[in-house]
């Protein structure tokens, strides 16, 4: 494959920008362990070796407990079967993940009432929830779905916004009119408000909560597009593309879409920040993911509920933050990389 | 330039009706109103009493506590046995006259509610507006002077750090630690429980002593956008040629930063004055609740929540003429300050 050597160009005045190339790589390495968090915040062993076989539960379906002589049908134990293991001394041994919790299951220790402080002994590295959840591994699948929910959500609009701010901008007149005072009015309704009344109604999945989100939400993309098309259909090489007799389709697909592009590349990872925000806020208000789906917005609501166990609200607090600043660093250099504002400075 | 605001006044008009025509809709149409709520609150009474006499009389078809001539009063109560179209007009005609209806929750005029809150809203609108002005000018200026040095750079991360955490969490923040944990800043609220028995200067103390924290996590958002537009276009005017010229001419480099490039430089951020007013009047209400704030952003998510809504209306209508308003403001401002600048 052939990059354009303008590409090539951005991408190295990308990396360039330390503060946020760097935080690219960090990001990158949370998007990798987050989305195979499985392989090691889990309540299923990586390895199990039994009577001589090798088994490995991660992403197969469930093992029921009698495989291994265990007295019931439903999904084996493991930890309680490492323990076995253990105690036998025999060659059976497995090894299970750095947290041997999932983000569901209660861990209820006898003598103890939940949340539990952190514990490196009970492998509970941040200590567990108000209801003895492991904070690690709600706050790991909890990133992974805001991150799907914003992902989602950035391709819809930007879709909607590239294609009907492209037109906009293109066809000008009474379409353009139009869809401004619908823009308009449609970006002063509180979208909170919405979401809220309509989660209060049904009860909110992803995709519904990603569908009211790009509903409300599709309007910041389609105006930036819209400038950003009626800038580049005013230059001269669009006026000569046409001299040349090039239809309004190629002169979108091959001469304006490409030239505001790389502006709409910059507005990514705001948009990643402001999704994850966004499901962060609803949670946290009690109208977004239905419980017990592990959210940042939800512990934040434990959190500051329960101010005693703080390991709860700073470890969230300290996810966001990390998560935040790094999208930031990145959206900065991406900007300065795509977009480069050329300051020329007194003397 | 006047029949261009004339305009621009005159557009508020149809985008107003738009919104609140919006929201009035999806009020009506979503179930959990006033009458469901009535007819539940009946329903539990009803259980309540019948659970004593062993429930003997059940004899009613739907399981509806109220007859249907109750539920039809109830309607025509609340407004609802018209068509949406025409309570809509109703609502708007009333809304005319400064009426905004009653509150379904209290009972009370909903103008009267809103009017408690405004001092609230208003305090922190104002004050916010002021102080965030007032750091982001200074900075930017220094910011631009001292271009890449360490203070423009350690700064940049600060503010850069503000602006990509949402106002909520840095509510949340400052209020688990500075308040909560550290016990530096009362927890929330506007002002203290001992309010009515303290001299004035110990009530201004105790205002702003509540208002600290709410108050940066207000700002911090619009910092980065303000702080950052004063530098660039700062760093802008002073590679111009005007600026040049003037220190050719023998003037400081001071006196040519403030008396020619600093003026110049304000243009852009006077395009924000209007919609940082609007903004901050109307209030944040996730940052509101988290600092339990009685303010305009806190009712209107407290009478959504509750369903109350004619309060919902009322807040929304507050908070759009402001916003409307103040985009309008905006413009008045670039033009008052930009005499280049000609709308048409």
């Amino acid at each position: 494959m052939r990059i354009n050597p303008l590409t090539l160009k951005k991408i190295r005045r990308f990396r360039s920008v330390k503060r946020g190339y760097y935080s690219f790589l960090l990001f990158v390495f949370l998007l990798l362990q987050a989305f195979f968090a499985e392989l090691w915040i889990n309540n299923r062993a990586l390895l199990v070796y039994y009577e001589g076989q090798f088994y490995f539960p991660t992403y197969r379906s469930m093992i029921p407990g009698s495989v291994f002589m265990l007295p019931y049908e439903y999904e084996t134990n493991y930890r309680a079967l490492q323990k076995r293991f253990e105690k036998e001394g025999g060659d059976n041994f497995l090894i299970m993940p750095l947290v041997p919790y999932n983000a569901f299951e209660m861990d209820l220790q006898e003598s103890k009432f939940p949340p539990l402080p952190p514990s490196i002994t009970d492998r509970h590295f941040l200590g567990t929830d108000a209801i003895g959840r492991d904070m690690v591994a709600r706050l790991v699948y909890g990133f992974r779905i805001s991150i799907i929910f914003s992902i989602l959500l950035l391709v819809a609009t930007f879709a909607i916004g590239i294609a009907l701010g492209c037109l906009m901008g293109y066809w000008g007149g009474k379409f353009d009119l139009f869809f401004q005072r619908l823009i308009e009015v449609w970006s002063s309704i509180p979208f909170l408000y919405i979401i809220m009344i309509i989660a209060s109604i049904v009860v909110p999945s992803l995709t519904i909560l990603v569908l009211i989100y790009v509903i409300f939400g599709w309007m910041g993309m389609t105006w930036y597009m819209r400038t950003s098309t009626y800038k580049e259909k005013a230059r001269d090489y669009v006026l000569a593309a046409r001299a040349l007799g090039a239809s309004n389709l190629r002169i979108i697909f091959h001469h304006i879409l490409p030239n505001s592009i790389s502006l709409i590349v910059t507005f990514v990872p705001f948009s990643v920040a402001g999704g994850i925000s966004g499901l962060t806020a609803l949670d946290f208000l009690g109208f977004g993911l239905p419980p017990p789906t592990p959210s940042w917005g939800e512990l934040l609501q434990q959190g500051t509920s329960n101010l005693q166990a703080a390991w709860i609200v700073s470890s969230t607090v300290a996810a966001l933050v990390l998560v935040m600043v790094s999208i930031t660093f990145i959206g900065e250099g991406v900007r300065e990389g795509f977009d480069p504002k050329m300051h020329s400075t007194f003397e | 330039m006047a029949s261009y605001f004339i305009r621009r006044l005159l557009l508020v008009i149809p985008t107003f009706l738009g919104i609140t025509l919006v929201v009035f809709t999806i009020t009506r149409i979503v179930p959990g109103g006033p009458i469901e709520r009535i007819i539940s609150q009946a329903r539990q009474m009803d259980q309540g009493t019948s659970g004593g006499s062993s429930g003997s009389q059940s004899a009613q078809p739907d399981d509806s506590p109220l007859s249907p001539e109750q539920i039809e009063d109830l309607k025509k109560f609340y407004g609802f046995d018209k068509p949406i179209l025409i309570s809509y007009f109703d609502w708007l005609t009333k809304v005319l006259r400064m009426d905004l209806g009653v509150s379904t929750r209290y009972y009370d005029p909903v103008w009267a509610i809103i009017k408690d809150k405004l001092p609230v809203s208003i305090y922190y609108g104002l004050v916010t507006t002021i102080l965030s002005y007032l750091i982001c000018i200074p900075l930017g200026i220094l910011k631009a002077i001292k271009h890449k040095s360490f203070l423009d750079s350690s700064s940049s991360v600060l503010v850069l750090t503000g602006y990509a955490l949402p106002g909520f969490i840095v509510a949340i923040i400052l209020f688990v630690w500075p308040a909560a944990q550290w016990d530096w800043f009362p927890l929330g609220g506007f002002v203290g429980d001992d309010f009515e028995e303290l001299t004035t200067s110990e009530q201004i103390w105790d205002v702003i002593h509540h208002s600290v924290l709410p108050m940066i996590a207000y700002m911090l958002g619009s910092f980065a956008t303000m702080t950052f537009l004063m530098k660039n276009t700062l760093m802008d005017h002073l590679a111009s040629d005007y600026v040049r010229t003037a220190i050719a001419k023998g003037l400081s480099f001071r006196g040519a930063v403030f008396k020619h490039a600093f003026r110049n430089s304000l243009i852009p951020l006077a395009t924000h004055f209007g919609n940082n007013i609007s903004l901050f009047l109307a209030g944040s209400f996730l940052i509101e609740k988290v600092f339990n704030i009685d303010g305009l952003g806190l009712l209107g998510f407290d009478s959504l929540v509750e369903r109350d809504y004619p309060v919902v209306l009322g807040v929304l209508v507050i908070s759009s003429i402001l916003g409307l308003l103040g985009n309008i403001l905006s413009d008045l401002c670039v033009a008052l300050v930009d005499p280049r600048v000609k709308f048409e």
